[in-house]
């Protein structure tokens, strides 16, 4: 009996069938598709994305030039120099990331003392040559004072788990 | 008369999109029978082994990653594991939770996109489109947790970076959605992390027969997988095959169960194996994987509700401290400071840590000299054993079987070139 | 001998040894911070705490003697949590500034607290804060971070000689300051930068650059004085960042002076040249190399061809090294010149020794002496380290007496002084001559007259004080007097006569390889006018020993090329600049006052189109067609130049007696002194440095009662002037200086228009 219910489900593409039936079920399910760039999937505040640098409320920028995320960088993406600057304070004359280089690990983030070096949640960023990815200090600061809002609320949201 | 008959060599790969990544296989053909296969390898080789003699024991963390980079968080276990044994700790409980259902995850993500690649493939254009539909919902999970869908640097030697968060990021509005779409969108993403994962585990296993409607009785899979690249048992144990390569044909050998490592001991799941050694074998215990992963999640999940704990050891000489405590105290500071310039110091030893992984026996051997680096790595990557089979398994088989039995082998290039 | 056992593992050491001392002997590391092997014992920061058997509670490892049978563990629970109770209290006034400190990746609080100390802490109440003191222009401080480990205090009491910093006030109000108003002048002051354990004292020109872990480590050999310290150059991108010790007990032991550490700020300075120049109708061009030295080497061809080879000299200062003074002196023979001089700042050329002149003794057997003689040096200043070796030894009971022209404080006991006119200097020295004579019932030898010399109680104490185990030492001020032949005779005969081991200070790192070398052949080159002129790192107006006639020289000379690292020195006289490399940018050797030669590589590459000096003139050789000009590195012409063993070329014993005869005094004379910082070109353009108390500017300075001769007094400006040329200066009062004498530095822009260090001076209010 069984036999012939194969030889018949055989014939009749009975598999075959069921997969089609599969797939007419998700013709007219609702389509799941993102369309971007109208529409953008979650993002997380944990993101890692572009870096920036940030400041203090008063405008004074909050690297240190302490170079621990200099230090910790496993691409050796980012390059600093520092000096003593007119009121004695220690502050980078040059913070160059590559991001060429940059894996984008978050390390540079974790190691910062002063929440100066931060990895935001933008993603849409380009370069049409090699060149145009490689940020600098002035660069770094306007992409921080540009998204300082988005960054903040970021930073904020995951305050609590570092 | 003869004729003068010559075999025929072909390039197959790198280009090739059935190659899997940069495999160049050069290919001697009789005919459409394969006699030859010889895999090149190396064209993604970045000296990960060599690199890591250079770096400290934190910065190889995210190099990792960069192997198997369809598994990058197995990955980074199987490292964190083996410098938690020469530092002769253990991470905290709900760090190996979170750890086991990352890997757990981890393993959906590789295996369904083997699923969907295998089936694209052979010819079965919609079960990629199927699979790569949850795997988004799973690299949700793990972008939640570290930020980055792929390369998520998250696990750490003695536990892992941050705890779960409470809340799941949600879409948006937007011209294109309207009020009831967007709370149907968003309906999984109320709760936390781990209601989201709850959520999946629910809705996943008929995910599963819905693969299995497609593929599993179809005439057609079959045709291209059955008695294809047969392994027996002997000879699966002589060319160094694990994980489903080395179940596929019988051979009951997990290590979650073998030797269970952080918390597997105390969940319930099974092992499939297969019975012939062939690639359809290998497609049936795979997709078992899947609803045992599935079933580990769950476990996991509860366990993570129920216990919240500290994530990451709270010994300094080996994990940064908090950043509120390092902020304000001397000890914490100079520790941090400590931590992300010259990194800990591993005691004088060595280590063998080995997990099992989606595609097998994933190890991670370490040679300390007692120095802020270590001395010697040596990864062991289960694709490069797999690899090294494909001649014997492809021999007297048609050409387009050689694309059938490179998807059964599950390679993936970062892990065999390293 | 006692036995111990640390850690389980047993040694013996000596009676009075510290467990500490053990310790290190076995390779058992304890922590620490205020104890330093060449400072004295304080047991005041308490991390050395370790567990002694039968010992009630924790002993401090560095305090402790060790006794017969002695027991100590040090990762015992006891000596752990001691360790780590210290660790905490330290820690709990020191401030959160690791990320800023320049300190941080080579701090041993830092590293010590890792290893030692808890990773929580359980401090929440306020910390102190401790005002920064002003310690010059060579050390920052941050006094919030000092844990009291005293260190810097004990140095400079033990080593630099002088308590300049102290410790003041009581438990946690205490504070490390130097004395109300002053700064830290200490020749050696820098070495406490390396002593501080943590970063309450860090170097001022170092501030904020570069952290630990970006440099890299290079040996080098220090190109200032003659001891020839061993150094570890710091670089970063091909840029030196930072100078420190390489410890070798034989010469610097762990000390560096400041001279040596902080003179690397000249070699990133703005006035390095880094291209040839030629100066063309008055006007400075750039040039390449190849038609720099075609035009020199077809210049020199000519002038000895138009006007013989007298009428072609080198100058090269002794801070040049065995390559390039053996491949300068090649190229002179080349041309058939003889005429090559390093002893620039010497006046009197009469002296003819068997070797090359030197210490007479290794410098770790000087510092075993009886007694020790010095004659004409300002032996802090000339050889700082060397005299903190002295200083080490007198205190232990050497017997230390000094013949010079001013009253020079030594820091140190003294066992019997002189002190007269720089012109009176043979006298004086030939009343000890004397005096040795009556006391050995000897007589001098026949050239040396003296029949007019009468024996003062002063140098009959010297005399006595000279013995077989003893040492007569030449300074500086002897090396440029213009009777030097007659002290060194002098000197020498009182050697002989005592047993004493005579020695000479050499002035430069590599006076005694440019002597082995020949490079010292021709005396006073200026004495006869030359049409064509090398000068190899010379800015004769600084580097010479009489600035007038050198400068008037250089001046009438027709064609003038300078091998010099910086360009704005010579630009006034030379026609073609060719820039060659200092010694961070070459390989090289210097052989050093006890005639050891110590190579080096250079540590960075050469800066723009530098070219170290011995490829140049080895490159002119080839452009002049010579043979023999084909070496390929730094160690073949090293050698060719030092082959055979150095020690029997080393010799203070005169070839030809010197006449030596009393002379009178009178009228005024200069005592010329080259000040520390205007050494050489290198130290002349440190910043740093030059901004030290001891770089200040040259004054016209007298006692009190040549003053008043002068009916000047101090604040006032006087010209003073010598043959050929003036100087207006500032004048001050200078207790140290004997009648008659007035004290001009040389080797400085204000003291250029003078003439000889040490010859007659007139003075007159100016104004």
């Amino acid at each position: 009996m069984e036999k012939i219910l194969r030889l018949i489900k055989t014939f009749l593409l009975w598999e075959l069938l069921q997969g089609l039936a599969v797939t007419l079920r998700h013709l007219f399910a609702p389509a799941i598709t993102v369309q971007y760039p109208e529409e953008k999937t979650p993002l997380s505040p944990r993101f890692r994305g572009l870096h920036a640098q940030m400041r203090y409320d008063d405008g004074e920028e909050r690297c240190i030039a302490c170079k621990l995320c200099e230090a910790v960088c496993p691409a050796m993406a980012i390059t600093i120099e520092s000096a003593e600057r007119e009121d004695g304070s220690r502050r980078t004359t040059r913070y160059d990331i590559d991001l060429n280089k940059c894996i984008y690990c978050g390390f540079c983030e974790e190691a910062c003392p002063v929440d100066a070096i931060v990895q935001t949640p933008i993603f849409e960023y380009h370069g049409e040559k090699q060149s145009d990815l490689y940020y600098t200090k002035p660069m770094l600061l306007a992409i921080g004072d540009r998204y300082r809002d988005d960054i903040l609320r970021c930073k904020a949201a995951d305050a609590k788990y570092r | 008369m003869t004729a003068e008959i010559r075999n025929y060599s072909i390039n197959f790969g790198p280009q090739h999109p059935a190659a899997h990544g940069v495999l160049r296989l050069i290919l001697e053909l009789d005919g459409e029978v394969v006699q030859r296969a010889d895999p090149h390898i190396g064209l993604l080789h970045r000296a990960t082994e060599k690199l890591a003699e250079t770096k400290t024991w934190l910065q190889n963390l995210p190099y990792m990653d960069r192997l198997d980079y369809m598994s990058p968080l197995s990955n980074e276990q199987a490292y964190c594991l083996a410098v938690e044994k020469l530092l002769g700790i253990e991470a905290p409980v709900r760090a190996q939770y979170i750890r086991v259902m990352y890997a757990e995850i981890t393993r959906l993500l590789s295996h369904l996109l083997w699923l969907g690649a295998h089936g694209i493939d052979l010819g079965a254009m919609t079960m990629f489109i199927y699979c790569f539909r949850e795997r988004e919902d799973l690299l949700d999970m793990v972008e939640a947790v570290s930020g980055a869908r792929m390369h998520a640097a998250y696990f750490r030697p003695g536990g892992v970076y941050r705890d779960l968060p409470d809340s799941m990021p949600k879409y948006e509005e937007s011209k294109l959605r309207n009020k009831a779409k967007l709370q149907r969108i968003n309906a999984n993403r109320d709760g936390s992390l781990l209601d989201f994962i709850e959520d999946f585990t629910n809705r996943f296993p008929a995910r599963i027969d819905e693969y299995e409607t497609l593929l599993t009785d179809n005439r057609i899979w079959k045709q291209r997988t059955v008695g294809i690249g047969v392994v027996d048992p002997d000879r699966a144990k002589a060319l160094g095959f694990s994980g489903p390569m080395l179940r596929g044909s019988g051979i009951a050998w997990d290590l979650r169960k073998k030797q269970p490592y952080e918390i597997y001991d105390r969940l319930d799941f099974d092992i499939p194996i297969g019975k012939n050694g062939d690639s359809y074998d290998r497609y049936l215990v795979r997709v078992e994987e899947l609803r045992q992963s599935n079933r580990i999640i769950r476990q996991c999940v509860d366990w993570l509700k129920k216990n919240p704990s500290p994530v990451i050891t709270e010994n300094h000489k080996i994990a940064p401290p908090k950043r509120d405590a390092m902020k304000s105290n001397m000890e914490e500071l100079i520790h941090h400071f400590k931590l992300f310039s010259e990194g800990m110091h591993v005691p004088l030893g060595e280590a063998y840590a080995a997990i099992e992984h989606p595609k097998g026996e994933f190890g991670i051997y370490l040679l300390s000299d007692g120095a802020n680096k270590p001395y010697r790595m040596k990864i062991r990557a289960p694709g490069f054993c797999h690899l090294s089979a494909l001649d014997e398994l492809s021999r007297g088989h048609m050409l387009a079987d050689v694309v059938a039995i490179i998807g059964t082998l599950d390679i993936v290039f970062g892990e065999v070139d390293r | 001998m006692l036995e111990i056992e640390i850690d389980g593992k047993k040694t013996t050491v000596a009676p009075g040894s510290t467990v500490m001392d053990a310790a290190r002997a076995l390779g058992v590391h304890i922590p620490h911070f205020c104890y330093h092997k060449k400072l004295s014992i304080a047991a005041s920061c308490r991390m050395c705490l370790v567990e002694v058997e039968k010992a009630p509670k924790p002993l401090p490892a560095c305090a402790t003697p060790v006794t017969a049978g002695m027991v100590v563990k040090t990762h015992s629970n006891a000596a752990v949590t001691a360790q780590k109770g210290v660790m905490e209290f330290l820690l709990i006034n020191h401030p959160l500034d690791c990320p800023i400190c320049d300190q941080g990746g080579e701090c041993h609080l830092q590293d010590i607290a890792v290893g030692y100390g808890a990773g929580e802490s359980r401090y929440r109440e306020e910390k102190r804060i401790v005002p920064n003191k002003d310690l010059g222009p060579l050390i920052t401080t941050e006094m919030t971070r000092c844990i009291h480990c005293s260190r810097c205090v004990r140095f400079t009491e033990e080593v630099a000689g002088y308590q300049e910093l102290g410790l003041a006030h009581r438990g946690e109000h205490s504070e490390v300051m130097p004395f109300l108003g002053k700064t830290v002048n200490s020749e050696i002051s820098g070495n406490v930068i390396d002593l501080c354990p943590v970063g309450a004292l860090t170097s001022k020109p170092f501030r904020y650059t570069v952290r630990a872990w970006e440099l890299s480590r290079r040996k080098s050999i220090a190109p200032h004085d003659g001891l020839g310290s061993n150094l570890i150059v710091q670089v970063k991108n091909h840029k030196v960042m930072r100078v420190l010790p390489l410890e070798n007990e034989a010469i610097n032991e762990c000390w560096l002076s400041d001279r040596d550490r902080f003179s690397y700020e000249a070699l990133n300075s703005a006035s390095r040249a880094t291209k040839p120049q030629v100066k063309k109708d008055g006007q400075w061009i750039e040039t390449d190399w190849q038609s720099a030295l075609e035009l020199v080497a077809g210049k020199l061809k000519d002038t000895v061809a138009a006007h013989g080879r007298d009428s072609v000299a080198a100058l090269a200062t002794p801070n040049s090294t065995v390559e390039e003074l053996f491949m300068l002196r090649k190229l002179m023979a080349g041309l058939g010149v003889e005429q090559v001089e390093t002893r620039l700042r010497a006046a009197d050329f009469r002296l003819h020794t068997a070797g090359a002149t030197w210490l007479g003794q290794s410098i770790a057997e000087l510092a075993q002496s009886d007694a020790v003689l010095v004659i004409g040096s300002n032996i802090r200043k000339e050889q700082p380290l060397l005299a903190q070796r002295l200083r080490q030894s007198a205190k232990r009971g050497m017997k230390l007496s000094v013949l010079n022209p001013a009253r020079y404080d030594l820091l140190a006991p003294l066992a019997g002084e002189l002190i007269v006119r720089p012109d009176q200097m043979v006298e004086a020295l030939l009343t000890v001559l004397k005096a040795a004579c009556e006391a050995a019932g000897k007589t001098a030898p026949a050239h040396i007259d003296l029949s007019s010399i009468e024996v003062c109680d002063a140098s009959r104490s010297i005399a006595a004080t000279l013995t077989a185990h003893s040492a007569i030492l030449l300074g500086n001020l002897a090396a440029h007097h213009p009777r030097y032949a007659e002290l060194h005779a002098a000197a020498a005969a009182l050697a002989e006569l005592s047993g004493a081991k005579l020695g000479v200070m050499s002035e430069a790192a590599n006076t005694v390889g440019a002597q082995l070398i020949g490079a010292e052949t021709s005396g006073n080159l200026f004495a006869s006018p030359k049409k064509a002129l090398i000068l190899l790192n010379a800015e004769v107006q600084f580097d010479c020993h009489n600035a007038t006639e050198a400068l008037a020289a250089v001046r009438a000379a027709d064609f003038v090329v300078a091998l010099n690292p910086f360009a704005d020195g010579v630009k006034d006289y030379a026609d073609v600049i060719l820039p060659v490399a200092p010694f961070t940018e070459t390989s090289g050797t210097f052989v050093n006052m006890e005639g050891r030669a110590q190579s080096f590589n250079g540590v960075v590459r050469p800066l723009g189109e530098t070219r170290p000096a011995w490829k140049v003139l080895r490159v002119l050789g080839n452009v002049l067609g010579f043979n023999g000009f084909d070496y390929e590195s730094s160690e073949a012409i090293r050698d060719e130049a030092l082959a055979g063993d150095i020690a029997p070329r080393l010799s203070n014993a005169l070839k030809a007696p010197v006449a030596v005869k009393a002379q009178a005094a009178s009228g005024l004379v200069r005592l010329g002194e080259v000040p520390l910082y205007q050494l050489d070109a290198l130290t002349r353009r440190a910043p740093a440095l030059q901004a030290t108390a001891d770089a200040a500017e040259p004054a016209l300075r007298a006692n009190a009662a040549t003053l008043a001769g002068l009916s000047l007094k101090a604040g006032d400006s006087a010209c003073a002037a010598q043959a050929g040329g003036k100087a207006l200066l500032c004048v001050r009062e200078d207790t140290t200086l004997p009648d008659g004498v007035i004290h001009i530095a040389g080797s400085h822009p204000l003291t250029t228009g003078l003439g000889g260090l040490f010859a007659p001076v007139t003075v007159e209010r100016a104004g």
